[in-house]
Protein backbone atom coordinates (compact mmCIF):
# COMPACT_ATOMS: atom_id res chain seq x y z
CA UNK A 1 0.00 0.00 0.00
CA UNK A 2 2.79 2.31 0.94
CA UNK A 3 4.52 1.70 -2.37
CA UNK A 4 1.37 2.35 -4.35
CA UNK A 5 0.90 5.65 -2.58
CA UNK A 6 4.47 6.54 -3.37
CA UNK A 7 3.79 5.88 -7.00
CA UNK A 8 0.72 8.07 -7.08
CA UNK A 9 2.73 10.70 -5.27
CA UNK A 10 5.25 10.65 -8.10
CA UNK A 11 2.55 10.89 -10.68
CA UNK A 12 1.07 13.76 -8.73
CA UNK A 13 4.39 15.45 -8.81
CA UNK A 14 4.43 15.42 -12.59
CA UNK A 15 0.89 16.62 -12.86
CA UNK A 16 1.59 19.35 -10.35
CA UNK A 17 4.62 20.64 -12.19
CA UNK A 18 2.58 20.87 -15.34
CA UNK A 19 0.13 23.04 -13.49
CA UNK A 20 2.89 25.34 -12.38
CA UNK A 21 2.55 28.31 -14.73
CA UNK A 22 -1.15 28.45 -14.11
CA UNK A 23 -0.67 28.54 -10.39
CA UNK A 24 1.96 31.20 -10.65
CA UNK A 25 -0.37 33.64 -12.34
CA UNK A 26 -3.04 32.85 -9.86
CA UNK A 27 -0.67 33.48 -6.96
CA UNK A 28 0.13 36.86 -8.35
CA UNK A 29 -3.48 37.91 -8.36
CA UNK A 30 -4.09 36.71 -4.85
CA UNK A 31 -0.92 38.41 -3.67
CA UNK A 32 -2.11 41.63 -5.19
CA UNK A 33 -5.45 41.25 -3.52
CA UNK A 34 -4.24 40.52 -0.05
CA UNK A 35 -1.07 41.31 1.73
CA UNK A 36 -1.08 39.01 4.69
CA UNK A 37 0.85 36.17 6.19
CA UNK A 38 -0.92 33.33 4.49
CA UNK A 39 1.18 30.29 3.80
CA UNK A 40 1.72 30.07 0.06
CA UNK A 41 0.92 27.11 -2.13
CA UNK A 42 4.06 25.29 -3.08
CA UNK A 43 4.63 25.15 -6.84
CA UNK A 44 5.11 21.40 -6.60
CA UNK A 45 3.26 18.87 -4.56
CA UNK A 46 6.13 16.82 -3.24
CA UNK A 47 9.92 16.84 -3.27
CA UNK A 48 12.86 14.68 -2.36
CA UNK A 49 14.69 14.71 0.94
CA UNK A 50 17.64 16.34 -0.85
CA UNK A 51 15.50 19.33 -1.67
CA UNK A 52 14.40 19.97 1.88
CA UNK A 53 15.74 22.76 4.01
CA UNK A 54 17.25 20.29 6.47
CA UNK A 55 19.37 18.67 3.75
CA UNK A 56 20.39 21.92 2.08
CA UNK A 57 21.80 23.14 5.40
CA UNK A 58 24.87 21.01 4.72
CA UNK A 59 25.91 18.15 6.96
CA UNK A 60 22.36 16.94 7.40
CA UNK A 61 20.90 15.78 10.67
CA UNK A 62 22.45 18.19 13.14
CA UNK A 63 21.87 21.16 10.89
CA UNK A 64 19.81 23.24 13.25
CA UNK A 65 22.71 23.69 15.67
CA UNK A 66 24.54 26.35 13.72
CA UNK A 67 21.34 28.24 13.04
CA UNK A 68 20.81 29.22 16.66
CA UNK A 69 23.23 30.78 19.06
CA UNK A 70 23.25 31.62 22.73
CA UNK A 71 21.60 34.87 23.62
CA UNK A 72 24.57 36.33 25.49
CA UNK A 73 27.85 37.49 24.17
CA UNK A 74 31.02 36.88 26.15
CA UNK A 75 33.58 37.66 23.47
CA UNK A 76 32.49 41.16 22.91
CA UNK A 77 33.45 42.90 26.15
CA UNK A 78 35.15 45.82 24.49
CA UNK A 79 32.05 47.41 22.94
CA UNK A 80 30.88 50.82 24.04
CA UNK A 81 28.17 49.61 26.28
CA UNK A 82 30.39 47.21 28.20
CA UNK A 83 33.06 49.84 28.72
CA UNK A 84 30.46 52.27 29.92
CA UNK A 85 29.08 49.68 32.26
CA UNK A 86 32.49 48.95 33.74
CA UNK A 87 33.12 52.63 34.38
CA UNK A 88 29.73 52.98 35.97
CA UNK A 89 30.43 50.04 38.25
CA UNK A 90 33.79 51.51 39.23
CA UNK A 91 32.03 54.72 40.21
CA UNK A 92 29.64 52.79 42.41
CA UNK A 93 32.52 51.04 44.08
CA UNK A 94 34.40 54.28 44.61
CA UNK A 95 31.43 55.91 46.26
CA UNK A 96 31.15 52.89 48.57
CA UNK A 97 34.75 53.27 49.73
CA UNK A 98 34.38 56.90 50.60
CA UNK B 1 -16.22 19.89 -24.46
CA UNK B 2 -14.71 17.08 -26.51
CA UNK B 3 -11.33 17.77 -24.95
CA UNK B 4 -12.92 17.36 -21.55
CA UNK B 5 -14.44 14.02 -22.51
CA UNK B 6 -11.17 12.81 -23.99
CA UNK B 7 -9.23 13.71 -20.86
CA UNK B 8 -11.98 12.28 -18.71
CA UNK B 9 -11.61 8.95 -20.48
CA UNK B 10 -7.84 9.04 -20.24
CA UNK B 11 -7.86 9.93 -16.57
CA UNK B 12 -10.25 7.09 -15.85
CA UNK B 13 -8.24 4.56 -17.76
CA UNK B 14 -5.15 5.48 -15.75
CA UNK B 15 -7.02 6.28 -12.55
CA UNK B 16 -5.15 9.56 -12.49
CA UNK B 17 -6.99 11.86 -10.10
CA UNK B 18 -4.92 14.92 -10.89
CA UNK B 19 -5.53 14.63 -14.60
CA UNK B 20 -9.23 14.23 -13.93
CA UNK B 21 -9.26 17.27 -11.65
CA UNK B 22 -7.79 19.33 -14.48
CA UNK B 23 -10.97 18.84 -16.48
CA UNK B 24 -12.76 20.77 -13.74
CA UNK B 25 -10.45 23.74 -13.50
CA UNK B 26 -12.06 27.18 -13.65
CA UNK B 27 -8.77 28.82 -14.53
CA UNK B 28 -9.21 28.90 -18.26
CA UNK B 29 -8.66 31.59 -20.85
CA UNK B 30 -11.76 33.43 -21.96
CA UNK B 31 -11.85 31.62 -25.32
CA UNK B 32 -11.85 28.23 -23.67
CA UNK B 33 -14.66 29.22 -21.33
CA UNK B 34 -16.63 30.42 -24.31
CA UNK B 35 -16.02 27.20 -26.23
CA UNK B 36 -17.24 25.11 -23.31
CA UNK B 37 -20.25 27.33 -22.75
CA UNK B 38 -21.24 27.36 -26.43
CA UNK B 39 -20.86 23.62 -26.90
CA UNK B 40 -24.26 23.00 -25.40
CA UNK B 41 -27.44 24.78 -24.45
CA UNK B 42 -29.77 24.52 -21.50
CA UNK B 43 -32.08 22.07 -23.25
CA UNK B 44 -29.61 19.51 -24.39
CA UNK B 45 -26.64 19.96 -22.09
CA UNK B 46 -27.37 16.96 -19.88
CA UNK B 47 -27.81 14.58 -22.78
CA UNK B 48 -24.66 15.94 -24.44
CA UNK B 49 -22.78 15.31 -21.23
CA UNK B 50 -24.24 11.86 -20.77
CA UNK B 51 -23.33 10.80 -24.29
CA UNK B 52 -19.84 12.22 -23.93
CA UNK B 53 -19.15 10.54 -20.62
CA UNK B 54 -20.58 7.22 -21.70
CA UNK B 55 -18.63 7.07 -24.92
CA UNK B 56 -15.35 8.21 -23.37
CA UNK B 57 -15.64 5.57 -20.67
CA UNK B 58 -16.97 2.80 -22.91
CA UNK B 59 -13.52 1.39 -23.60
CA UNK B 60 -12.64 1.13 -19.93
CA UNK B 61 -11.81 -2.20 -18.33
CA UNK B 62 -14.18 -1.64 -15.46
CA UNK B 63 -16.93 0.49 -16.91
CA UNK B 64 -18.58 3.19 -14.95
CA UNK B 65 -21.72 2.14 -13.16
CA UNK B 66 -25.00 3.83 -14.03
CA UNK B 67 -24.92 5.77 -10.77
CA UNK B 68 -21.39 6.98 -11.41
CA UNK B 69 -22.36 8.25 -14.83
CA UNK B 70 -25.34 10.05 -13.29
CA UNK B 71 -23.05 11.59 -10.70
CA UNK B 72 -20.49 12.82 -13.20
CA UNK B 73 -23.19 14.23 -15.49
CA UNK B 74 -24.34 16.32 -12.51
CA UNK B 75 -20.79 17.44 -11.79
CA UNK B 76 -20.08 18.55 -15.36
CA UNK B 77 -23.52 20.11 -15.69
CA UNK B 78 -22.83 22.35 -12.67
CA UNK B 79 -19.31 22.99 -13.98
CA UNK B 80 -20.77 24.07 -17.31
CA UNK B 81 -23.10 26.48 -15.52
CA UNK B 82 -20.25 27.89 -13.46
CA UNK B 83 -18.37 28.51 -16.70
CA UNK B 84 -21.24 30.70 -17.84
CA UNK B 85 -20.84 32.96 -14.81
CA UNK B 86 -17.08 32.97 -15.13
CA UNK B 87 -17.36 33.97 -18.76
CA UNK B 88 -19.79 36.75 -17.87
CA UNK B 89 -17.30 37.95 -15.29
CA UNK B 90 -14.45 37.86 -17.81
CA UNK B 91 -16.50 39.75 -20.35
CA UNK B 92 -17.47 42.34 -17.79
CA UNK B 93 -21.16 41.77 -18.30
CA UNK B 94 -23.30 44.03 -16.13
CA UNK B 95 -25.20 41.12 -14.69
CA UNK B 96 -22.09 39.35 -13.44
CA UNK B 97 -20.52 39.21 -10.01
CA UNK B 98 -18.09 37.07 -8.07
CA UNK B 99 -20.92 36.21 -5.72
CA UNK B 100 -22.73 34.55 -8.63
CA UNK B 101 -19.58 32.72 -9.62
CA UNK B 102 -19.20 31.63 -6.02
CA UNK B 103 -22.75 30.30 -5.82
CA UNK B 104 -22.42 28.44 -9.12
CA UNK B 105 -19.12 26.94 -8.07
CA UNK B 106 -20.61 25.87 -4.76
CA UNK B 107 -23.19 23.89 -6.73
CA UNK B 108 -20.35 22.13 -8.51
CA UNK B 109 -18.70 21.24 -5.21
CA UNK B 110 -22.03 19.99 -3.88
CA UNK B 111 -22.46 17.80 -6.94
CA UNK B 112 -19.04 16.32 -6.23
CA UNK B 113 -20.00 15.76 -2.61
CA UNK B 114 -23.13 13.91 -3.70
CA UNK B 115 -20.98 11.92 -6.08
CA UNK B 116 -19.09 10.45 -3.14
CA UNK B 117 -22.06 9.98 -0.85
CA UNK B 118 -24.72 8.79 -3.35
CA UNK B 119 -23.11 7.81 -6.62
CA UNK B 120 -20.12 5.76 -5.55
CA UNK B 121 -17.27 7.95 -6.79
CA UNK B 122 -13.95 6.26 -6.14
CA UNK B 123 -11.32 7.68 -3.79
CA UNK B 124 -8.67 8.20 -6.48
CA UNK B 125 -10.82 10.98 -7.93
CA UNK B 126 -10.36 13.05 -4.74
CA UNK B 127 -8.14 15.70 -6.43
CA UNK B 128 -11.41 16.94 -7.96
CA UNK B 129 -12.36 17.99 -4.45
CA UNK B 130 -9.01 19.83 -4.23
CA UNK B 131 -9.72 21.85 -7.36
CA UNK B 132 -13.27 22.49 -6.24
CA UNK B 133 -12.44 23.49 -2.68
CA UNK B 134 -9.39 25.56 -3.51
CA UNK B 135 -11.21 27.65 -6.07
CA UNK B 136 -14.31 28.01 -3.93
CA UNK B 137 -12.15 29.78 -1.41
CA UNK B 138 -10.64 32.04 -4.06
CA UNK B 139 -14.10 32.98 -5.35
CA UNK B 140 -15.37 33.57 -1.80
CA UNK B 141 -12.56 36.02 -1.10
CA UNK B 142 -13.17 37.83 -4.38
CA UNK B 143 -16.92 37.97 -3.76
CA UNK B 144 -16.40 39.49 -0.33
CA UNK B 145 -13.95 42.03 -1.69
CA UNK B 146 -16.21 42.99 -4.54
CA UNK B 147 -19.20 43.42 -2.27
CA UNK B 148 -17.25 45.36 0.33
CA UNK B 149 -15.70 47.73 -2.15
CA UNK B 150 -19.01 48.43 -3.87
CA UNK B 151 -20.86 48.91 -0.61
CA UNK B 152 -18.08 51.18 0.58
CA UNK B 153 -18.66 53.33 -2.50
CA UNK B 154 -22.38 53.45 -1.94
CA UNK B 155 -22.00 54.29 1.70
CA UNK B 156 -19.15 56.73 1.36
CA UNK B 157 -19.94 59.68 3.54
CA UNK B 158 -22.46 57.67 5.45
CA UNK B 159 -20.16 55.43 7.38
CA UNK B 160 -17.02 56.44 9.22
CA UNK B 161 -15.76 52.96 9.81
CA UNK B 162 -12.53 52.11 8.17
CA UNK B 163 -11.85 48.91 6.28
CA UNK B 164 -10.25 47.10 9.18
CA UNK B 165 -13.27 47.27 11.39
CA UNK B 166 -14.78 43.87 11.87
CA UNK B 167 -18.15 44.61 10.33
CA UNK B 168 -20.70 41.91 10.42
CA UNK B 169 -21.19 40.28 7.05
CA UNK B 170 -17.88 41.51 5.74
CA UNK B 171 -16.71 37.95 5.29
CA UNK B 172 -20.10 36.53 4.48
CA UNK B 173 -18.97 34.40 1.54
CA UNK B 174 -15.80 33.23 3.18
CA UNK B 175 -17.74 32.13 6.24
CA UNK B 176 -20.06 30.17 4.03
CA UNK B 177 -17.04 28.76 2.25
CA UNK B 178 -15.64 27.59 5.59
CA UNK B 179 -18.85 25.63 6.17
CA UNK B 180 -18.60 24.03 2.72
CA UNK B 181 -14.96 23.12 3.28
CA UNK B 182 -15.89 21.64 6.62
CA UNK B 183 -18.38 19.37 4.84
CA UNK B 184 -15.56 18.19 2.59
CA UNK B 185 -13.44 17.60 5.69
CA UNK B 186 -16.17 15.41 7.17
CA UNK B 187 -16.54 13.66 3.82
CA UNK B 188 -12.90 12.62 3.91
CA UNK B 189 -12.75 11.92 7.62
CA UNK B 190 -15.83 9.73 7.78
CA UNK B 191 -14.81 7.35 5.01
CA UNK B 192 -14.72 3.83 6.37
CA UNK B 193 -13.31 2.17 3.27
CA UNK B 194 -9.98 0.35 3.54
CA UNK B 195 -7.05 2.76 3.54
CA UNK B 196 -5.78 2.10 0.03
CA UNK B 197 -9.08 3.24 -1.42
CA UNK B 198 -10.01 5.74 1.27
CA UNK B 199 -10.88 9.39 0.92
CA UNK B 200 -8.76 9.91 4.03
CA UNK B 201 -5.88 10.54 1.65
CA UNK B 202 -7.59 13.81 0.83
CA UNK B 203 -7.85 15.01 4.36
CA UNK B 204 -4.73 17.10 4.82
CA UNK B 205 -5.31 19.07 1.65
CA UNK B 206 -8.76 20.05 2.91
CA UNK B 207 -7.50 20.65 6.45
CA UNK B 208 -4.85 23.04 5.17
CA UNK B 209 -7.44 24.97 3.16
CA UNK B 210 -9.58 25.19 6.28
CA UNK B 211 -6.62 26.45 8.31
CA UNK B 212 -6.04 29.23 5.79
CA UNK B 213 -9.72 30.10 5.80
CA UNK B 214 -10.13 30.10 9.57
CA UNK B 215 -7.01 32.21 9.99
CA UNK B 216 -8.34 34.72 7.51
CA UNK B 217 -11.57 34.79 9.49
CA UNK B 218 -9.54 35.24 12.65
CA UNK B 219 -11.04 32.18 14.18
CA UNK B 220 -8.32 30.12 15.76
CA UNK B 221 -10.88 28.33 17.93
CA UNK B 222 -12.51 26.75 14.89
CA UNK B 223 -9.09 25.52 13.79
CA UNK B 224 -8.72 24.01 17.21
CA UNK B 225 -12.00 22.12 16.92
CA UNK B 226 -11.01 20.78 13.54
CA UNK B 227 -7.66 19.67 14.93
CA UNK B 228 -9.47 17.85 17.71
CA UNK B 229 -11.69 15.83 15.39
CA UNK B 230 -8.63 15.13 13.26
CA UNK B 231 -6.73 13.82 16.28
CA UNK B 232 -9.72 11.73 17.29
CA UNK B 233 -9.81 10.10 13.85
CA UNK B 234 -6.07 9.74 13.55
CA UNK B 235 -5.96 6.14 14.78
CA UNK B 236 -7.17 4.65 11.52
CA UNK B 237 -5.56 7.22 9.26
CA UNK B 238 -2.32 7.13 7.29
CA UNK B 239 0.53 8.87 9.14
CA UNK B 240 1.22 12.45 8.14
CA UNK B 241 4.60 11.44 6.74
CA UNK B 242 2.84 9.38 4.05
CA UNK B 243 1.39 12.55 2.53
CA UNK B 244 3.13 14.86 0.03
CA UNK B 245 5.60 17.21 1.70
CA UNK B 246 3.73 20.31 0.57
CA UNK B 247 0.80 19.14 2.69
CA UNK B 248 3.00 18.11 5.61
CA UNK B 249 4.81 21.44 5.79
CA UNK B 250 1.65 23.52 5.51
CA UNK B 251 -0.07 21.45 8.17
CA UNK B 252 2.87 21.63 10.56
CA UNK B 253 3.14 25.38 10.05
CA UNK B 254 -0.46 26.02 11.00
CA UNK B 255 -0.35 23.54 13.86
CA UNK B 256 2.73 25.33 15.17
CA UNK B 257 1.20 28.78 14.85
CA UNK B 258 -1.93 27.60 16.67
CA UNK B 259 0.13 26.44 19.63
CA UNK B 260 2.05 29.68 19.41
CA UNK B 261 -1.14 31.72 19.74
CA UNK B 262 -2.01 29.69 22.81
CA UNK B 263 1.42 30.53 24.23
CA UNK B 264 2.36 26.89 24.19
CA UNK B 265 5.84 27.62 22.89
CA UNK B 266 7.49 24.28 23.53
CA UNK B 267 4.86 22.48 21.48
CA UNK B 268 4.87 25.20 18.86
CA UNK B 269 8.62 24.98 18.43
CA UNK B 270 8.36 21.26 17.83
CA UNK B 271 5.87 21.61 14.97
CA UNK B 272 7.55 24.62 13.41
CA UNK B 273 10.92 22.88 13.46
CA UNK B 274 9.46 19.95 11.55
CA UNK B 275 7.91 22.37 9.06
CA UNK B 276 11.25 24.14 8.68
CA UNK B 277 13.23 20.96 8.12
CA UNK B 278 10.83 19.57 5.53
CA UNK B 279 10.21 22.84 3.72
CA UNK B 280 11.40 23.11 0.14
CA UNK B 281 14.71 24.96 0.25
CA UNK B 282 13.64 27.44 -2.42
CA UNK B 283 10.31 28.39 -0.88
CA UNK B 284 11.66 31.64 0.52
CA UNK B 285 8.39 33.24 1.54
CA UNK B 286 7.17 30.18 3.38
CA UNK B 287 10.52 29.76 5.07
CA UNK B 288 10.25 33.36 6.21
CA UNK B 289 6.80 32.73 7.64
CA UNK B 290 7.99 29.69 9.56
CA UNK B 291 10.90 31.63 11.01
CA UNK B 292 8.68 34.55 11.98
CA UNK B 293 7.20 32.30 14.65
CA UNK B 294 10.13 29.98 15.21
CA UNK B 295 12.45 32.82 16.25
CA UNK B 296 10.23 34.08 19.12
CA UNK B 297 9.75 30.44 20.18
CA UNK B 298 13.46 29.85 20.44
CA UNK B 299 13.89 33.06 22.39
CA UNK B 300 11.48 31.91 25.06
CA UNK B 301 12.07 28.17 25.19
CA UNK B 302 15.83 27.87 24.91
CA UNK B 303 16.84 31.54 25.14
CA UNK B 304 18.61 31.27 21.82
CA UNK B 305 18.81 33.74 18.97
CA UNK B 306 19.04 33.21 15.21
CA UNK B 307 22.57 33.26 13.82
CA UNK B 308 23.73 35.59 11.11
CA UNK B 309 23.77 32.60 8.79
CA UNK B 310 20.11 31.87 9.39
CA UNK B 311 18.92 35.41 8.77
CA UNK B 312 21.25 36.23 5.92
CA UNK B 313 19.01 35.11 3.03
CA UNK B 314 16.01 36.96 4.46
CA UNK B 315 16.32 40.76 4.42
CA UNK B 316 12.80 41.19 5.75
CA UNK B 317 13.51 39.07 8.77
CA UNK B 318 16.77 40.90 9.35
CA UNK B 319 14.94 44.17 9.43
CA UNK B 320 12.35 42.71 11.75
CA UNK B 321 14.55 40.88 14.24
CA UNK B 322 18.15 42.09 14.09
CA UNK B 323 17.83 45.22 16.27
CA UNK B 324 15.97 43.24 18.88
CA UNK B 325 18.46 40.38 18.84
CA UNK B 326 21.44 42.71 19.13
CA UNK B 327 20.02 44.50 22.14
CA UNK B 328 19.19 41.22 23.86
CA UNK B 329 22.67 39.93 23.27
CA UNK B 330 24.26 43.01 24.72
CA UNK B 331 21.79 43.41 27.52
CA UNK B 332 20.85 46.91 26.45
CA UNK B 333 17.37 47.39 27.82
CA UNK B 334 16.91 50.81 26.31
CA UNK B 335 17.85 49.61 22.84
CA UNK B 336 15.50 46.67 23.34
CA UNK B 337 12.57 48.93 24.17
CA UNK B 338 13.26 51.12 21.16
CA UNK B 339 13.55 48.13 18.83
CA UNK B 340 10.28 46.74 20.12
CA UNK B 341 8.56 50.07 19.77
CA UNK B 342 9.82 50.79 16.30
CA UNK B 343 8.56 47.57 14.83
CA UNK B 344 5.47 47.44 17.01
CA UNK B 345 2.94 47.58 14.17
CA UNK B 346 4.67 44.85 12.28
CA UNK B 347 5.00 42.67 15.39
CA UNK B 348 1.36 43.16 16.35
CA UNK B 349 0.23 42.34 12.83
CA UNK B 350 2.18 39.11 12.96
CA UNK B 351 0.86 38.38 16.45
CA UNK B 352 4.34 38.10 17.93
CA UNK B 353 4.52 41.36 19.89
CA UNK B 354 3.53 39.96 23.28
CA UNK B 355 5.88 37.04 22.88
CA UNK B 356 8.82 39.20 21.93
CA UNK B 357 8.06 41.55 24.80
CA UNK B 358 8.87 38.68 27.11
CA UNK B 359 12.35 38.66 25.61
CA UNK B 360 13.08 41.70 27.78
CA UNK B 361 13.73 39.26 30.62
CA UNK B 362 16.52 37.72 28.59
CA UNK B 363 18.00 41.11 27.85
CA UNK B 364 17.87 41.92 31.56
CA UNK B 365 19.37 38.56 32.46
CA UNK B 366 22.27 39.24 30.13
CA UNK B 367 22.80 42.66 31.65
CA UNK B 368 22.84 41.31 35.21
CA UNK B 369 25.17 38.58 34.06
CA UNK B 370 27.54 41.21 32.75
CA UNK B 371 27.58 42.88 36.16
CA UNK B 372 28.37 39.53 37.72
CA UNK B 373 31.23 38.91 35.28
CA UNK B 374 32.57 42.42 35.75
CA UNK B 375 32.77 41.70 39.49
CA UNK B 376 35.69 39.41 38.79
CA UNK B 377 37.03 36.91 41.30
CA UNK B 378 37.43 36.74 45.08
CA UNK B 379 41.06 36.71 46.26
CA UNK B 380 41.85 33.04 46.81
CA UNK B 381 41.63 31.98 50.44
CA UNK B 382 44.39 29.47 50.15
CA UNK B 383 47.05 28.88 47.57
CA UNK B 384 46.13 26.72 44.63
CA UNK B 385 42.41 26.86 45.34
CA UNK B 386 40.13 27.31 42.38
CA UNK B 387 39.33 31.01 42.07
CA UNK B 388 35.75 31.82 42.94
CA UNK B 389 33.70 34.57 41.37
CA UNK B 390 32.55 37.33 43.59
CA UNK B 391 29.03 36.27 44.51
CA UNK B 392 28.09 39.11 46.87
CA UNK B 393 27.12 42.04 44.74
CA UNK B 394 25.82 45.35 46.07
CA UNK B 395 22.33 46.16 44.84
CA UNK B 396 23.72 49.57 43.91
CA UNK B 397 25.79 47.99 41.16
CA UNK B 398 22.69 46.49 39.64
CA UNK B 399 20.90 49.82 40.02
CA UNK B 400 23.70 51.52 38.11
CA UNK B 401 23.72 48.88 35.39
CA UNK B 402 19.98 48.84 34.86
CA UNK B 403 19.77 52.61 34.92
CA UNK B 404 22.53 52.74 32.34
CA UNK B 405 20.77 50.12 30.26
CA UNK B 406 17.37 51.74 30.41
CA UNK B 407 18.71 55.32 30.22
CA UNK B 408 16.75 56.46 33.22
CA UNK B 409 17.62 56.55 36.90
CA UNK B 410 15.73 53.76 38.61
CA UNK B 411 14.75 53.53 42.25
CA UNK B 412 16.65 50.81 44.19
CA UNK B 413 13.30 49.34 45.25
CA UNK B 414 12.26 48.98 41.64
CA UNK B 415 15.52 47.28 40.84
CA UNK B 416 15.09 44.90 43.75
CA UNK B 417 11.71 44.07 42.36
CA UNK B 418 13.24 43.28 38.95
CA UNK B 419 15.90 41.15 40.62
CA UNK B 420 13.29 39.27 42.65
CA UNK B 421 11.44 38.56 39.45
CA UNK B 422 14.57 37.23 37.81
CA UNK B 423 15.11 34.92 40.76
CA UNK B 424 11.49 33.82 40.67
CA UNK B 425 11.75 33.00 36.97
CA UNK B 426 14.88 31.01 37.65
CA UNK B 427 16.90 33.19 35.32
CA UNK B 428 19.16 34.07 38.23
CA UNK B 429 19.94 32.07 41.37
CA UNK B 430 20.46 33.68 44.72
CA UNK B 431 18.74 35.91 47.25
CA UNK B 432 18.57 39.55 48.19
CA UNK B 433 19.91 40.46 51.61
CA UNK B 434 17.92 43.63 52.00
CA UNK B 435 19.29 44.91 55.32
CA UNK B 436 22.84 44.73 53.94
CA UNK B 437 21.89 45.97 50.50
CA UNK B 438 23.57 43.12 48.65
CA UNK B 439 22.58 40.29 46.40
CA UNK B 440 24.06 36.93 47.26
CA UNK B 441 24.32 34.83 44.16
CA UNK B 442 24.68 31.08 43.94
CA UNK B 443 28.26 29.88 43.81
CA UNK B 444 27.31 27.13 41.42
CA UNK B 445 25.51 28.55 38.44
CA UNK B 446 24.29 32.02 39.32
CA UNK B 447 22.77 32.32 35.86
CA UNK B 448 21.46 28.86 34.99
CA UNK B 449 22.33 27.56 31.58
CA UNK B 450 24.77 30.32 30.71
CA UNK B 451 27.99 28.73 31.86
CA UNK B 452 28.48 30.88 35.00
Amino acid sequence: MASSSAQTAKKDDKAASEKQPEQATQQKTTAALEEDDEFEDFPVDDWTVEETEAASGGAGGETTTHLWEESWDDDDTSDDFSTQLKEELKKVEASKRR
Amino acid sequence: MDTIFREFGEAFSQQNGYQLSQTLTPQLPKDMLRVIWRSANHHDVKSVLRRGIQSSSSSLMNRLSREEVDGWVEVYYTYWKACEHLLAMEEGSSNSSWTKVYEAWKEMLNALHRGYTNYGFEAWTIPCIYVGAKNLRIFAIRADQQRNSSSAQENSGMSFQDDFDPESGKNQQLEDCARQLNRMFQLCLSDRAPLEESRKWGIYYVVNLLFKTYFKLNSASLSKNMLKSLTAGRGDMPGLSAFPKSQQVTFKYYEGVLHFLEENYVESEKHLTIAWNLCHKNAMRNKELILTYLIPCHLLTTHTLPTQQLLEPHPRLQKLFLPLCRSIKKGELHAFDIALQEAEDEFVKRRIYLTLERGRDIALRNLLRKVFLAGGFEPPKEDGAKPLRRTRIPVDEFVAAISLGSQQMLDPDEVECLLANMIYKNLMKGYIARERGIVVLSKSGAFPGTGV
